[in-house]
């Protein structure tokens, strides 16, 4: 496969404030029915602009990612309909997506920005409603025509899925049928092959990833789901939560996938500020959190008619950021990897020698990977219970990263405080980055 | 040979209704893109030329289909599993491989990778290519 021999930027960059909103069905509560996108977006790049010390005349630009602006929020330039909502009118932008990996080639191109010279501060934010879409207004309206200007209605699950096919090549991959239906489990086959575990080994690692999750959501009010699975175990009348998990109320939906190793699709946005690094103390004024510098970021694509498409793009993504930034994997000490299939939690921590290779499920299943355990990974609870706002979860992990890496996670910090990390994007059939995040002392 | 703004699909699926399983090998290296494209990814040439694809191919891993991986209309497939498979020309591509199930993947597991044969298959409204396995 194409391999990139990375260069170094061209000054270092780092972030210096981050903001999120809950991730969350907006319409099935009252108090968010109605929320649009300029109010998401606004509030995530103002809690960023506020955690950084800036004003919003002090950044030069901002991008703006949206999975599906089109399906979600009937826009093509979604960027400029939420331009005022944050003090930055008249300010450049340009909207972004590559689906579900948005939220971390986010930081790509915000750190791309900086680090050339051309802008010293820069905004990067990402919205999605993944979970509804502007509603019809009349018995004649359609989706694609809603006329009212705030409502929304529940996106069905059918309507989802049959967006989910344009993420895939028209001319052959759809076709071919493999490409697309290869995503749910193909990850957990390569996995269980070449370590040569058993489908029993393989079926409780999966749903001790999604315990784990569970258990990080648990502690982060952020979260869209917070109820522990030994909870609803007990409330079922299971003794255990993996009773729980092996029970037809967590049926199959692939060859390995459960229910509950699938993304919860929801609503949500996050922000960062990134500057200068150069430049800290002047935007930063009197706040006191330390930078977290970019180190680099490994970037790779192989579309869904290419074999083991997550495994390999994840390989060369992390191959070229461990060389760029010199950095050795027993560095990582935390790790986030965008799991709206759960395998992926797996695979992308063994693959960027987090985990050690053939060992990552036993740490799995031995609770290690939680936020109390000493290898922890998605701290937040993951895409299966944090929740998938498609484009906005990776920004979303990158708020959650930047908070444990500053010690002000509350009741979900980790034991060590973390200075060096990872996040693994993926998405979009396939985009995938590995994002290198170092705290300043 | 210059770049040329080319129907490759069109012509593929035009060659599937004839019969033909095609794809487009390097000139320089030799590399075969299947489905066929511009250039060359193993090299990066655009020297591309049409090539008939033999059939013959291995598939080296194996997923069965199921609730959120199959649609109705695949049942017209019969028995069938996704996987890797390398065609005899060295390309490899996720595909449709028919005549396995359940009891057939634990067989085939411990002798991976197993021979299979590409087949032309209609879908509604155009052709597409899937695999065979092969009898023992």
């Amino acid at each position: 496969m194409n391999q990139t021999k990375l260069n170094k930027y061209s000054r270092s960059v780092s972030i210096i404030g981050v903001g999120c909103t809950p991730f969350m069905y907006t319409v099935d509560n009252p108090e968010t029915n109605g929320l649009t996108e300029g109010e998401l977006f606004g509030y995530a790049a103002l809690k960023a602009m506020e955690d950084a010390g800036v004003n919003p005349q002090d950044v030069d630009f901002y991008f703006h990612g949206e999975a599906s602006p089109l399906n979600g929020s009937n826009y093509l330039t979604p960027n400029i309909q939420i331009g005022n909502w944050f003090g930055m009118k008249g300010k450049g932008s340009i909207h972004h997506s590559e689906a579900c990996c948005t939220g971390y080639l986010a930081i790509e191109q915000a750190v791309n920005a900086v680090a050339s010279g051309k802008y010293n501060c820069v905004l990067s934010g990402c919205v999605e409603f993944g979970d509804s879409v502007p509603a019809p207004f009349g018995p004649n309206d359609t989706i694609e025509t809603p006329k009212h200007p705030y409502k929304r209605d529940k996106m069905t699950m059918d309507r989802f899925l049959s967006t989910t096919a344009w993420l895939y090549d028209r001319t052959y991959s759809r076709g071919l049928m493999a490409p697309m239906n290869l995503i749910y489990d193909d990850a957990a086959e390569w996995y269980k092959r070449t370590r040569n575990i058993t489908d029993q080994e393989m079926d409780d690692t999966l749903n001790m990833m999604a315990i784990n999750n569970r258990r990080n959501a648990s502690v982060n009010p952020l979260a869209l789901e917070r109820k522990t699975f030994e909870e609803i175990a007990h409330e079922k009348g299971f003794a255990t939560a993996m009773d729980y998990m092996r029970s037809p109320y967590n049926p199959k939906m692939g060859d390995f996938l459960r229910m509950e190793g699938v993304e919860r699709k929801c609503d949500g946005a996050a922000a960062c500020i990134v500057c200068a690094t150069e430049l800290v103390e002047k935007y930063m004024g009197n706040k006191t959190h330390k930078p977290i510098e970019v180190l680099g970021v490994g970037s790779a694509a192989c579309e869904a008619s290419t074999p083991h498409f997550e495994v390999r793009a994840t390989e060369e993504a992390v191959r070229q950021v461990y060389e760029i930034t010199g950095v050795k994997p027993e560095e990582l000490d935390i790790f986030y990897a965008n799991d709206f299939i759960i395998s992926s939690h797996l695979i992308s921590a063994e693959i960027a020698g987090y985990l050690p290779y053939g060992e990552g499920w036993k740490y799995i299943c031995e609770g290690r990977t939680a936020y109390d355990g000493d290898k922890p990974i998605n701290t937040n609870g993951g895409r299966t219970s944090f929740g998938h706002a498609h484009a906005a979860s990776g920004m979303a992990d990158v708020y959650e990263c930047v908070k444990q890496m500053r010690g002000e996670a509350g009741e979900g910090q980790v034991k060590k405080l973390p200075k060096t990390a990872m996040l693994r994007g993926y998405g979009g059939a396939q985009n995938v980055a590995a994002v290198l995040l170092r705290t300043i002392d | 040979m210059s770049v040329k703004l080319e129907k490759v699909v069109q012509t593929w699926y035009e060659n599937l209704e004839q019969g033909k399983i095609t794809g487009k090998k390097c000139c320089k290296c030799g590399a075969v893109e299947f489905p066929p494209v511009y250039a060359c990814n193993s090299c990066g040439s655009m020297d591309m030329e049409w090539t008939e694809i033999s059939g013959k191919a291995k598939m080296h891993s194996i997923v069965l289909p199921a609730a959120l991986s199959s649609k109705p209309e695949y049942k017209e497939l019969g028995k069938y599993a996704y996987g890797e498979v390398e065609i005899e020309e060295g390309a490899r591509l996720n595909a449709v491989v028919r005549g396995i199930n359940k009891k057939k993947r634990k067989e085939l597991l411990p002798k991976l990778p197993v021979s299979c044969t590409a087949a032309i298959y209609q879908r509604d409204g155009y052709k597409t290519v899937v695999f065979d396995l092969d009898e023992e």
